[in-house]
């Protein structure tokens, strides 16, 4: 019964995701490592590398400090309440990723909100040029992702044995204590969940870099794009998508083992 | 209370960083003025009546609720058995074949479009629609798996095991008695695959032909040429479909519990 | 051989390499209500699933009405099965659980609502019929659960544990009513339990099983008042058990526990003597004892008196006045009482 769905899986995706990662491998018909050596030389692919390891990790880390800030208020509202702000912020998970990030171009833009209110308060004659920055992709990027970390805190949040927490007030823990003893530890597993989420999904989201980055702020994905697209280059899509499936499997054995340590 | 009002900031600035962005995209396609601005220049329905009249729209619509459904049905016909045969019985290698089903939720979208792209289409000669569709197929099968297991999960063996002495054959007994009781889970799975399906891009976008491109692609093709609000009023409709969809689905399924 | 019901017949049940039970051999007679009794693990439930088809024995024959049907699929045995988590279908009303198995067999539609009428009223659940089973409680879901299985009329019926869900005072009456049930339709009924009161009180035989073996079959008040082994009476409450250490003069013996010795006036060739705490005799006796605990149980007070053979149980009437903890008492353990016991079968 589970052969349909495991033979489609096999045949229809992993041989076709195996043939591709190993064009990385072979440059003129030979199998070889010299295509990575030649991929990092270059300074742009390095760049383009190192910033979005950075914007993974960055948009993991404020996601996981404003997450908690936000889970722990949620599960502390009454359970009415408590349901329908947990809709709310699961809402955006539904809605098209082109539709959330094209309102930060309305934004963000020239003659967004932001530029208006700028030079409207006259803080500069001309407006600044937020889109085709690191700050735009990052905070679209953190718009897109951050309710994957909420959630995953909620759910570990609601599992708490009851009264730890005044437990360890009572004990003579400072807020600071209580978070560090009590909440980090026994929300581990919420976290590292929350963050493989959060770290994978802004590794390989296309759409937030390709739209408020463009072609001057390139991730990843959108360097892929550009590879195959502009420069028909496969042996470069092949390192990329083997580079960020290494990032994405790695997250995720190394994290969840560090969960369940 | 310093303490609840804190708390409620802290809530209602997440909630506005997270979903502020939907209202100025409402309104700013209700522009009278021709480009993208908010606040807009004036009020008008204009550009949410002609998002109607863009013919491509119209087309890559149709294409991505064929994958969506289309997608997710076949999915579920192939996912429900699997999750059925991993929950119930202990089949060797039951932890390698979850891994492979789960696959493409790991696996970046846009590698897995290339792949189907350059190893499918290319020298196999499949359509780019036929490929879409296994595509979309492959991506929300994990999800159909896993929503569908955990219904299964909740739901007592023994109850299959009282049919049978009650005189069902096996298969009568997951037809008369495991699926309607999963039937919210499948349900819950069918919309959350089509969800997804409906808005994935990654996996589309070298999956396009001429004609053939789904909606979400077909959208950013045309925010590079033109900047008029006609997007961000589709960007509006599409959001309220989803999140109609999601409400109904709240409300008589408890949806969120399965995402 | 026709008022055989039931016959396992050298049964060997194994989950894989463990094997739950070896060799089992069981008759069960027409119209009899037995009780399957037994410490947790001992492969109670193995053997009701083996019977009703839901496990392929390892080896070995199940004879039903005298025809083998070890290879008969469990929906063609005609077997009931009351599951200990009565595992009612709920998406289906109380009516349409019990109409489900009518309902394949294609029984006609005006048979099926008189047979579950009547399979309802039966348990008294007549006008309960349109609830859907999460809107009942645990004593009326256990009763619809027997009603489905009822009106399949079974050759036999199956109750794995039927009362181990309910409070107290419901499973008392539950008790009674199962009991009213099996004599109104004289079904052949086996059931399961780890309570060796219920099964005292509610079945025709008890089979006593042990590690998937059947220590002892009887009457209740054959296992009641005469147990064979040192793990039938201690099941049924025989609290002292001492082991026969030796015989010393001509009409004497020693009895013994770990920690220490007590000599009798009498003597046995069993390998262990047992008493019940109401056959021990406190305030007279040739031994002496410290009491360390009593305990005021409404007609009685429950002593327990340390000796040198360790501590001794016994039960006193009330109207007895009271000895204080502390206190040292002599007692006997007279021959009259005690039971003479196997090590083990
Ligand atoms: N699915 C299984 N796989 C392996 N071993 C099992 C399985 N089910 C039961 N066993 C083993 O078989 C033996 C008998 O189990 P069984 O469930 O029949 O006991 P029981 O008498 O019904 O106990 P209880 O009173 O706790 O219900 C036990 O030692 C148990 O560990
Ligand atoms: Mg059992």
């Amino acid at each position: 019964m589970v052969l349909p769905a495991a033979v489609f899986t096999a045949a229809l995706f992993l041989l076709p995701v195996g043939i591709l990662l190993s064009e990385g491998f072979k440059v003129g018909g030979e199998w070889t490592l010299a295509g990575y050596a030649d991929f990092f030389s270059k300074p742009l692919n390095r760049t383009v590398f190192f910033r979005t390891l950075k914007l993974g990790l960055l948009v993991a880390l404020v996601s996981a400090i404003v997450g908690y800030a936000s889970a722990f208020c949620i599960v502390n509202l009454e359970p009415k309440q408590r349901g329908r702000i947990f809709g709310l912020v699961i809402l955006p998970l539904m809605i098209s990723p082109v539709a959330r990030t094209y309102a930060w171009i309305v934004i963000l833009g020239r003659t967004g909100i932001v530029n208006d209110a700028i030079v409207g308060l006259g803080l500069s004659d001309t407006p600044i040029r937020f889109l085709f920055t690191e700050t735009a992709v990052f905070l679209g990027l953190l718009q897109l992702f951050m309710p994957l970390m909420i959630i995953s805190l909620i759910s570990s949040m609601e599992n708490l044995p009851k009264d730890v927490i005044p437990a360890a007030r009572v004990l003579g823990a400072s807020w600071l204590q209580v978070f560090t003893r009590v909440i980090l530890p026994l929300t581990r597993e919420g976290l590292v969940l929350g963050g493989t989420l959060v770290f994978t999904g802004a590794l390989t989201a296309y759409i937030t870099p390709a739209i408020l980055g463009g072609s001057k702020v390139l991730m990843l994905e959108t360097l892929l794009y550009q590879k195959v697209n502009v420069s028909n280059d496969f042996v470069s899509a092949g390192i990329i998508a083997t580079i960020l499936i290494v990032m994405c499997f790695g997250a995720n054995v190394v994290l969840r083992r560090i969960a369940k340590a | 209370m310093g303490k609840t009002w804190a708390s409620r900031l802290i809530i209602f600035t997440t909630l506005l960083f997270l979903i502020g962005p939907f209202f100025i995209i409402i309104f700013a396609g209700l522009s009278a003025g021709s480009s993208l601005s908010f606040p807009p220049q004036g009020l008008s329905l204009k550009w949410y009546l002609a998002v109607f009249e863009v013919e491509s729209f119209r087309q890559s619509f149709t294409l991505s609720m064929f994958l969506a459904v289309c997608g997710t049905l076949c999915a579920l016909i192939i996912g429900v058995p699997a999750a059925y045969a991993i929950c119930r019985y202990k089949i060797p290698g039951a932890e390698t074949i979850k891994l492979i089903v789960a696959a493409p939720i790991i696996v970046p979208g846009i590698i897995v479009g290339l792949a189907l792209l350059r190893y499918l289409v290319v020298p196999l000669n499949f359509t780019v629609t036929l490929a879409l569709f296994l595509a979309h197929t492959a991506l929300v099968l994990p999800y159909a798996v896993r929503v569908v297991s955990a219904s299964l999960e909740n739901l007592r063996t023994d109850i299959e095991e009282a049919a049978v002495l009650l005189g069902c054959t096996r298969l009568q007994a997951f037809s008369k008695v495991v699926l309607p009781n999963i039937r919210s889970g499948i349900l819950a799975a069918f919309i959350l695959g089509f969800v997804t399906s409906f808005n994935q891009v990654p996996v589309s976008l070298f999956l396009s032909g001429p004609g053939v491109r789904t909606l979400p692609i077909d959208m950013l093709d045309y925010m590079e040429i033109t900047y008029d609000p006609s997007v961000a009023a589709l960007s509006a409709l599409l959001a309220f479909l989803s999140m109609g969809i999601v409400f109904i689905a709240e409300k008589t399924l408890g949806f969120s519990r399965y995402v | 051989m026709s008022d055989t019901a039931v016959s396992l017949q050298n049964l060997t049940l194994a989950y894989g390499e463990t094997v739950a039970v070896p060799s089992l051999n069981l008759d069960i007679h027409k119209g009899e209500l037995v009780a399957l009794l037994g410490p947790s693990g001992c492969g109670k439930t193995t053997t009701m699933r083996a019977i009703a088809g839901l496990m392929t024995p390892r080896s070995g024959t199940i004879m039903i009405d005298g025809v083998d049907v070890t290879k008969v699929s469990a929906n063609k045995r005609g077997v009931g099965l009351v599951f200990q988590s009565y595992a009612l279908f709920p998406h289906l009303s109380g009516f349409e659980n019990v109409a489900f198995g009518l309902r394949l067999k294609r029984t006609p539609a005006a048979v099926i609502t008189q047979k579950v009428e009547a399979g309802l009223e039966l348990v008294g659940l007549s006008h309960l019929a349109e609830r859907m089973p999460a809107e009942l409680s645990g004593g009326q879901q256990q009763r619809l659960s027997l009603a489905r299985s009822l009106v399949m009329e079974p050759k036999v019926l199956l109750l794995d544990e039927p009362l181990s869900n309910l409070d107290a005072r419901l499973r008392l009456e539950m008790r009674t009513e199962l009991q009213t049930l099996q004599r109104q339709t004289g079904i052949t009924m086996v059931f399961v339990t780890h309570d060796q009161a219920e099964a005292l009180a509610l079945a025709d035989r008890i089979v006593l099983m042990k590690d998937g073996v059947i220590e002892q079959t009887g009457t209740p008040e054959d296992l009641y008042n005469r147990p064979n082994t040192v793990f039938a009476a201690d099941f049924v409450g025989f609290e002292n058990i001492f082991k026969v250490s030796g015989n010393t003069a001509s009409n004497s013996m020693v009895i013994a526990s770990d920690t220490g010795e007590l000599n009798l006036n009498y003597r046995s060739d069993a390998s262990h003597l047992a008493w019940r705490p109401e056959g021990v005799i406190i305030g007279s006796g040739p031994h002496a004892g410290v009491v360390a605990g009593v305990a005021f149980a409404g007609n009685k007070r429950e002593y327990v008196i340390t000796t040198d053979a360790g501590k001794i149980r016994a039960d006193v009437d009330a109207s007895e006045s009271a000895v204080q903890i502390g206190e040292t008492v002599s007692f006997e353990l007279p021959e009259s009482s005690a039971r003479p016991l196997r090590e083990a079968l």
